[in-house]
């Protein structure tokens, strides 16, 4: 018995230590003056610039003094399990961005505060982005804003490239990667696992990922006729990666800057991994393969700008914030001229139309970008979209594709897989 | 409540004559209730209330936005049978973290006490140093140690990679090891029986070394080769830390959980390689069915209850001895 009761008493302290500890975070607020209090923003992924990171802290604590602001990364891998236990909790964060596939998974379960018709007009009305502003609605109800639209694009280096020319098909784009593929060199650098960039070749070969029916059920196409027409393109596309063919969309600025790389479809942001200092934090590779670092947006099947995945995130007020009326205030921050312009410099679309503008044309990385969003599409409007992302099955399928397995059958598997989520 | 503590006559009932005949009947024990409230109220709402939670959770359907306040629907049973049912889901899932537990418990036993073993026969010296290393993978937190192998067994830039390739010549550059659920069992396997040897190991060490010296000399002098004595004398000695290593063993390797959720976020394809716990929280948390999740956990509470139950029996019965 003696062994059981130490160890009762030990797991017991630990217990009463853990739950102090979990006390000591949330602070009261005042009852009288204006309301103070910690303002939690959570932003995902490395999207976000510095620049306004630093001004949405410094903005914040200057318009509400006794306040501050901690703004916390968060991971884009889990962030739907991450999100549904942190925002049901008491512990909530304030204010989130959430991937715009993915606001329809919370909007529709009561994660966010409601935005009120007033506030929406003060916050811009119908000068954001109009396609984001859909993606967070619910039942009529606006939940959560854009907070910024990016498309991908397909990096290069000449330094790599070295004559060949710029593809301007679809067709072209995978005959060139796989032209310029060795044992050393990726035509398209393509990790198993990063399904975004397969989308546009299922929507060019007439493909589809899930459409309604009419019964109201949905139906998945990767096994219709322009579905497997495009899984087979990508086979050949992944052919020419000498990716891990299970691995991630993560650090891809290492393989890059070895010079390992002729073709890089990417988010746009990432050219400033690419065009960091090589003793950064995260190195880079300034001096050489990132010194003439272009893109141009992955090309259509008969030319022009492929249909791509309109990429970018929602911001909302959570429902269990702590502070809501600093919360709102933060949002109008992020959601101001002034932030959303910084967010342009850095080549993504900002949340209002009317700064589209700002986004700075004399670049030709934030050119490619906005060719690329204006003809991008979104993945099916279902709330349980976000669990067959969760769910890993469209990593799991496109990582088996990659391996150069039979195409129809993990077409078929993967059809069956997201009719089960959508229409259960 | 007091008035019986204290045994205070009640005024209105007259006194028990009997009563007075024998011998004061002994104090209900109040002071070692009291030293445990704090303990059971802790474990009340930390692990009762949980538990509570999860069962009438199981007859529910409670999916995210129940979690914000929508009242739940009673389903019944429906949970239960909808997983029952599930042929390639559930029953798959677990009977593949069966064979996991079990290559995995063998692998354990088999290596720990060999390694137990090599320790009795080490001078002073060399046995730190094994000591010290066994402490130090026995430290090493799961999370940290996945991702260290996920490092080593790498696409592009592993060590094993490296290594292959040099010594066959052969490109094994960009060979994913994660790719095949075989291979990714293997690694799974090593990462899991790497951080449990040092504990089975130590407590093989402690066990062995208790057995007197008399009984070993006695046997050699009988002619028992070492096979002989390992087996007809230490096993036996030891054989009920043998049992009580491999139910722990079981229920350990059992609700894994931290490696093969890391591996699988490393490479490799979740639908081929979840077992229960991973499972249960793809489920639940991923997917947002809280209600289908807390019916599988309420399943494996009892599956694990029926493997601790003769733990438990058996250290019940070691204390009354």
């Amino acid at each position: 018995m003696k062994k059981i009761r130490v160890g009762g008493a030990v797991a017991s302290v630990a217990v009463v230590a853990l739950g102090l500890s979990a006390c000591g975070g949330s602070a009261e607020p005042a009852s009288e003056g204006p309301v103070t209090g910690d303002v939690r923003v959570w932003v995902v992924g490395g999207d976000t610039p510095e620049e306004a990171r630093a001004f949405l802290k410094s903005t914040f604590e200057e318009q509400n003094p006794g306040s501050t602001l901690t703004i916390e990364e968060q991971a884009w891998d889990g962030l739907v399990d991450k999100y549904t236990t942190a925002l049901s909790g008491s512990d909530a964060p304030d204010v989130v961005e959430i991937g715009n596939t993915q606001a329809a998974a919370f909007t529709s379960a009561g994660y966010f505060a409601e935005i009120t018709g007033e506030q929406f007009e003060e916050l811009g009305g119908d000068d954001l982005l109009p396609g984001f502003v859909e993606a967070g609605d619910w039942e009529g109800v606006h939940y959560a804003l854009p907070y910024y639209s990016g498309s991908r694009v397909v990096f290069y280096s000449e330094q790599v490239l070295g004559g060949t020319e710029v593809p301007s098909t679809l067709d072209e784009y995978v005959a060139t990667a796989s032209s310029l593929k060795t044992a050393d060199r990726s035509g398209i650098y393509w990790p198993g696992q990063d399904w975004y960039n397969a989308l546009p070749f299922i929507w060019e070969n007439g493909g589809f990922i899930a459409e309604p029916k009419d019964d109201g059920t949905w139906e998945a196409g990767f096994s219709s006729e322009g579905g497997l027409a495009g899984l087979e393109q990508i086979q050949e596309a992944f052919n020419t990666s000498n990716a891990p063919k299970d691995g991630q969309e993560t650090d891809l600025q290492v393989p890059f800057c070895e010079g390992k790389v002729a073709f890089l479809s990417a988010p746009s942001w990432i050219q400033w991994g690419i065009k960091a200092e090589e003793d950064a934090e995260v190195p880079g590779c300034l001096a050489t393969y990132g010194s003439d670092l272009k893109a141009f947006p992955l090309p259509g099947k008969d030319g022009g700008a492929a249909q791509v995945f309109a990429g970018g995130s929602n911001i909302a007020v959570a429902k269990n914030s702590p502070n809501p009326e600093l919360a709102y205030k933060a949002l109008q921050i992020m959601l101001s001229d002034e932030y959303q312009t910084m967010i342009a410099a850095t080549g993504l679309i900002p949340a209002k139309v009317s700064l589209a503008g700002q986004v700075p044309q004399d670049d030709p990385i934030a050119a490619a970008g906005v060719e690329a969003a204006k003809t991008a599409r979104l993945t099916p409007a279902s709330p349980k979209w976000a669990d067959v992302e969760a769910a890993g099955i469209l990593q799991a399928a496109f990582t088996k594709i990659a391996a150069g397995q039979d195409v129809e059958t993990i077409a078929k598997d993967l059809d069956t897989e997201i009719e089960k989520i959508l229409n259960s | 409540m007091t008035t019986s503590f204290l045994d205070a006559p009640a005024p209105a009932s007259p006194p028990p004559t009997r009563r007075s005949s024998r011998p004061p009947r002994r104090r209900k024990p109040v002071l070692p209730w009291l030293l445990l409230s704090a303990t059971l109220v802790v474990l009340g709402v930390f692990t009762g209330y949980p538990i509570v939670r999860l069962v009438v959770m199981s007859f529910q359907e409670y999916e995210r936005a129940q979690l914000m306040g929508t009242p739940a629907e009673w389903v019944g049973f429906d949970n239960y049978v909808s997983i029952l049912t599930d042929l390639d889901g559930f029953w798959t899932v677990l009977l593949r973290s069966f064979v996991v537990m079990v290559i995995c418990v063998v692998l354990t036993m088999v290596i720990g006490t060999l390694l137990a073993l090599l320790m009795m026969r080490l001078g002073k010296g060399l046995r730190v140093l094994v000591s010290v290393g066994l402490l130090l993978a026995w430290a090493m937190p799961p999370l940290s140690a996945t991702i260290v192998w996920g490092w080593i067994f790498d696409t592009e830039y592993g060590i094993v990679n490296n290594l292959l390739t040099r010594i066959t010549g052969d490109r094994w550059f960009g060979h994913s090891w994660l790719l095949d659920p075989l291979t990714f069992f293997m690694i799974l396997v090593i990462i899991v029986v790497w951080g449990a040897v040092p504990f089975v190991a130590f407590t093989m060490y402690a066990g062995l070394t208790q057995i007197p010296g008399e009984v070993i000399e006695a046997a050699q002098l009988d002619g028992a080769s070492a096979l002989q004595r390992f087996r007809l004398v230490q096993i036996p000695y030891v054989s009920g830390i043998i049992t009580v290593l491999i139910v722990l063993s079981m229920i350990w390797d059992l609700r894994l959980f931290t490696q093969v959720f890391a591996l699988q976020t490393i490479g490799g394809d979740r639908e081929a390689t979840n077992t229960i716990g991973v499972y249960i929280f793809q489920t639940g948390m991923a997917q947002g069915h809280y209600g289908v999740a807390g019916a599988i956990g309420v399943i494996f509470v009892f599956i694990m209850m029926g493997l601790s139950s003769y733990y438990v029996r058996r250290t019940v019965q070691e204390e009354e001895l």
